[in-house]
């Protein structure tokens, strides 16, 4: 990979984190897209997540084979018992590297 | 007068120490469950081929695991710079959403706080940042410095450990490094649904998103994450006018 492509990549993904920060840009959020935005964090990380857990292969499944599904059926459990995160991470993923 | 003085500026620097460590103490589960993808970030772009000094540099200043390790798989398949630059383009995306949702709290401060802040965006500094457990810190500085500095550092480390190592690492799925995210996205998204509407976002992305990739379609985080605020909003303005919808 050249350092063209390096930088380039780099370039691509600051403006994307960097672009709304900027006062100069001429955009004004109204309260109904501010509300709208208080939804993106559960929104994002769940349309991240479903797939790694539902989809097995290609393929939808739900059972108790799926070792994804199961394990985050426990953490789904160790977050709500605990509220605690660092517990939560380390028992599903020692649950699912050991055990499932 | 200056006893006072004295102790409000002594107070306001122990408040900048302790938001730092409070962030950087928020974002650590996550930043220990990043070591694994970091490990394999750096191994993977050894494998492909890039020298050391890149494949340092690649976290260093894309600081991005997931387009990271597209661009790699890309490279290892001989995909060209157009192809990679794109699904780049297409992975980072969600963060247009991250900045526009902070863009209230942020963009009143010096440039040189918000560039850096900018940088150090990422799916988990952001979750930290809008969680409700932190909610006094949410327009504090510090702590999100604190929360993506810790992140950052950690991925930096984890990507020289796997430059270390250097030995070829088996396919992701098979040993199931990516169970990794479930784990602490679903930390993160569990606790947050302390609402109705809140539910049905969550319902409505997982739903779509799962959708979506079955039919391997790419743009689907987009949409789906889309789709999910959409309800997530439209459900509280059903929520609040006793089942009338007004939008």
């Amino acid at each position: 990979m050249s350092w063209a492509v390096l930088f380039a990549m780099a370039a691509i993904i600051f403006i994307s984190r960097y672009v709304f920060l900027e006062p100069r840009l001429p955009v004004v959020l109204g309260p109904r897209l501010q509300r709208l935005l208080t939804y993106s964090a559960p929104a994002v990380l769940s349309a991240i997540v479903a797939p790694l857990i539902f989809i097995d292969g290609e393929q939808l499944y739900l059972g108790v084979q799926n070792r994804y599904f199961i394990g985050a059926m426990a953490a789904c459990l160790l977050i709500v018992v605990t509220r605690n995160t660092l517990i939560t991470v380390l028992i599903s993923m020692g649950l699912f590297f050991f055990v499932l | 007068m200056k006893m006072l003085g004295f102790i409000m500026q002594s107070s306001e620097s122990n408040n900048k120490y302790v938001s730092l460590m409070r962030g950087a103490l928020a974002v650590f589960p996550l930043a220990l469950a990043v070591v694994p993808w970091g490990i394999l970030a750096g191994s993977y772009a050894i494998e492909v081929g890039l020298t050391w000094l890149q494949a340092q540099a690649m976290s260093a200043i894309v600081f991005a695991g997931a387009a990271q390790l597209a661009a790699l798989g890309m490279l290892a398949s001989g995909i060209g710079v157009m192809g990679i630059l794109l699904t780049t383009t297409l992975i980072t995306s969600r963060h247009l959403l991250y900045s526009l949702s902070l863009r209230p709290s942020l963009q009143t401060l010096p440039t040189r706080w918000r560039i850096t802040l900018g940088f150090l965006l990422t799916d988990e500094m952001f979750a930290i940042v809008m969680s409700e457990k932190f909610k006094s810190f949410q327009s504090n500085p510090w702590f999100a410095l604190g929360a993506g500095g810790c992140f950052y550092v950690s991925w930096n480390l984890a990507t020289t450990l796997g430059i270390v190592l250097g030995t070829s690492m088996p396919e992701l799925h098979s040993v199931g490094l990516d169970f990794a995210i479930v784990a602490t996205f679903i930390a993160l998204i569990v606790p947050s649904i302390k609402t109705f509407p809140v539910l049905v976002c969550v319902g409505v992305a997982a739903y779509s998103a799962t959708v979506f990739a079955l039919v391997q379609w790419q743009a689907g985080l987009l949409l789906s994450s889309g789709l999910g605020m959409l309800a997530g909003y439209v459900a509280e303005c059903v929520y609040k006018n006793d089942g009338k919808v007004v939008l």
